[in-house]
């Protein structure tokens, strides 16, 4: 299979490479640029995966902060061991997308993209309001066991890594297939007896499950956490790291999510004219290059790299 | 029952200026099938510029307040249009019934925009002089005059609307656009500039809601955004696209927060809401008075 997959074999040199550098480079700040750039390609992904039935998922952000806020309740509160309160990220996340999607998978288009908006920010309300999860400071002391101090970085990229690799597994299984066939028409999976519904939950579970996921990571890399981290923002930069890239390969948001985390790293001391530098990217991307950095390439017939898009 | 008459005065007061702003939003979505991210940093011009012609015309030229007032208050609409065809023509012609591309190019907007406006207007919040002062009574709820101004010129507004919506040729053509775009292709309506029609009436709410609300409110650089998810909730409740469902929805979340803040408060009031909208989605997953889906 990786004699056939060139793009394929790329990516994990790439991952192995990142995981090494996490557990051999001695600059703590370049292996914490290295997490963001895994942990933001992690949650374009998970937008993106959520497009392949169509539909744009704001609480992508929601369900990154109540990951983020699962670990650091169970490893601080309730002293969990530092493998079960990263654990317990995906499953409270997924039981709580399985409902918010049980009810608001009903509707699409227009009307799941503000209601999902509106969680998020609702979400966001909830911390602050809410006295044992440090209100508007947020919380903090969410550290990795001693014994496993030095490996943190490392087991953080090979989390996230395993997760863009499980996502893209998925998108080429026959039920990615099927999420695609939904994003086409859905009236003709239902026709062969399929539960439209049921799958589209299955989808969203599935990627607010693994965003929950990186959500923990995200708590033991940073050890502070505060409700301003989980705005809708957040789904929004990711939309824009998927645009940029392009939303035809999964490859896409990962290269976009690269290229904007490493420009942002330049970019924090501007002040204002960073949202306006943002903003300006987002809008030239969007009406000069529809297909992203991915639709280019194509456009230049690169596209073997990547490997043939599944259909 | 003086608490209720106060509470009920405040409902209108928040409430006609959530009409405005969410009248605007269904417009847009109606004509052009799509969300206007944006749609709050029409507001926040119109309110800078109301605020800051004020400051200038009182302070400076020393004209009377009322009619610098008036002046800021054209002037403010006057440029929110043309931002408003400078983008429509640049941006949201493009993007015409895309969902995912016009929400794209609105948060871009937003971004750019909000940082233009706090390099020109500066972070400080600035509040302008009272264009009419003085209180009323009314059955032993007391109001300023000025509040009670905001909510008659709003409803006017909002008659206005309607009237043009359900009364006029142009309100037909959007109407149709809004129902079936090919079919009023078909009849003849030239989409494109119904929906330049559409984008810069809906502009033009916000910029009307924005320089009134800066008669009672200060002004920041941020002040549109606030409404942003309030108006989203209103308009989901009240069903996409449906007028009457914006005015509707608007007046039962302003009705919500005014009485919900004041019993419990505030962030209850807006988890309220939510759930509202919740419980809403289950019986009714296209609002109040919307059309479902096909």
């Amino acid at each position: 299979m990786l004699k056939d997959n060139l793009g394929l074999t790329l990516c994990i040199l790439i991952a192995i490479a990142s995981i090494g550098f996490a557990l051999f480079s001695g600059d703590p700040y370049y292996v914490q640029v290295v997490i963001w750039v895994f942990t933001n390609a992690v949650l374009a992904v998970t937008l993106r995966f959520v497009l392949l039935i169509g539909e744009l998922n704001i609480a992508t952000a929601a369900f990154f902060g109540i990951g983020a806020y699962t670990t650091a309740v169970t490893s601080t509160i309730l002293d969990w061991t530092f493998f079960a309160s990263l654990l317990a990220a995906p499953v409270i996340a997924g039981i709580i997308s399985a409902l918010f999607g049980w009810v608001t998978l009903r509707t699409k288009g227009p009307y799941f993209l503000l209601i999902s908006f509106a969680f998020t920010e609702i979400v966001r309300l909830l911390y602050t309001k809410t006295e044992i999860l440090g209100g508007n400071s947020g919380m903090i002391g969410m550290f990795p066991p001693m014994a496993l101090n030095d490996y943190f970085p490392a087991i953080a990229v090979t989390i996230l890594a395993a997760i863009l690799f499980a996502l893209y597994a998925a998108e080429r299984s026959n039920l990615g297939r099927v999420f695609k066939a939904i994003q086409n028409n859905e009236d003709i999976p239902r026709s062969v007896g399929l539960n439209v519904i049921g799958l589209k939950i299955l989808c969203f579970v599935i990627a607010s499950a693994t965003v929950g996921l990186a959500g923990g990571v995200h708590a033991y890399t940073n050890s502070v956490i505060a409700p301003a981290d989980f705005t809708f923002f957040v789904a929004v930069l990711a939309l824009a790291y998927v645009k940029i890239g392009g939303e035809g390969h999964i490859a896409g948001p990962i290269i976009g999510a690269t290229i904007l985390t490493l420009a942002g790293q330049f970019l924090h001391s501007f002040g204002p004219y960073e949202n306006i530098f943002y903003g300006a990217i987002i809008i030239g991307v969007l009406l000069l290059m529809p297909g992203g950095i991915i639709g280019l390439g194509e456009r230049f017939k690169i596209r073997s790299i990547m490997g043939r898009n599944p259909r | 029952m003086e608490l209720q008459v106060q509470l009920l005065m405040n409902t209108l007061q928040i409430g006609s200026v959530y009409v405005l702003f969410a009248l605007g939003l269904t417009l847009i979505f109606g004509v052009m099938k799509i969300v206007n991210f944006a749609h709050g940093t029409f507001f926040t011009a119109a309110a800078l510029i109301v605020s800051s012609v004020m400051i200038w015309g009182v302070d400076t030229a020393g004209m009377p307040i009322w009619f610098s007032y008036l002046i800021a208050f054209v002037l403010a609409l006057l440029v929110v249009c043309i931002i408003g065809f400078v983008v429509y023509f640049f941006g949201f012609q493009h993007v015409l019934k895309d969902l995912n591309g016009s929400f794209i190019l609105s948060i871009g907007l937003l971004l750019l925009l909000n940082g233009v406006y706090l390099i020109l207007y500066g972070g400080v919040p600035r509040s302008i002089p009272a264009v009419v002062p003085g209180n009323i009574s009314f059955l032993g709820a007391s109001l300023t005059i000025q509040r009670l101004l905001l909510m008659i010129v709003a409803a006017i507004i909002t008659i206005g609307l309607y009237v043009l919506v359900h009364r006029t040729k142009l309100g037909l053509s959007l109407r149709a656009v809004a129902e079936d775009q090919e079919a009023a292709m078909l009849q003849g309506i030239p989409y494109r500039r119904v929906a330049l029609y559409g984008f810069l009436i809906g502009a033009t709410l916000a910029a009307c809601a924005g320089a009134l609300m800066a008669t009672v409110t200060p002004v920041t650089t941020v002040i549109g955004d606030d409404f942003l998810v309030k108006a989203f909730i209103i308009i989901i409740i009240g069903g996409l696209g449906s007028v009457l469902g914006a005015i509707l929805g608007g007046l039962l979340i302003a009705l919500i927060e005014s009485f919900g803040g004041y019993y419990f408060d505030p962030s209850t009031a807006t988890l309220a809401m939510f759930v509202l909208v919740i419980v809403l989605l289950i019986v009714r997953p296209q609002g109040i008075l919307g059309h479902a889906e096909r």
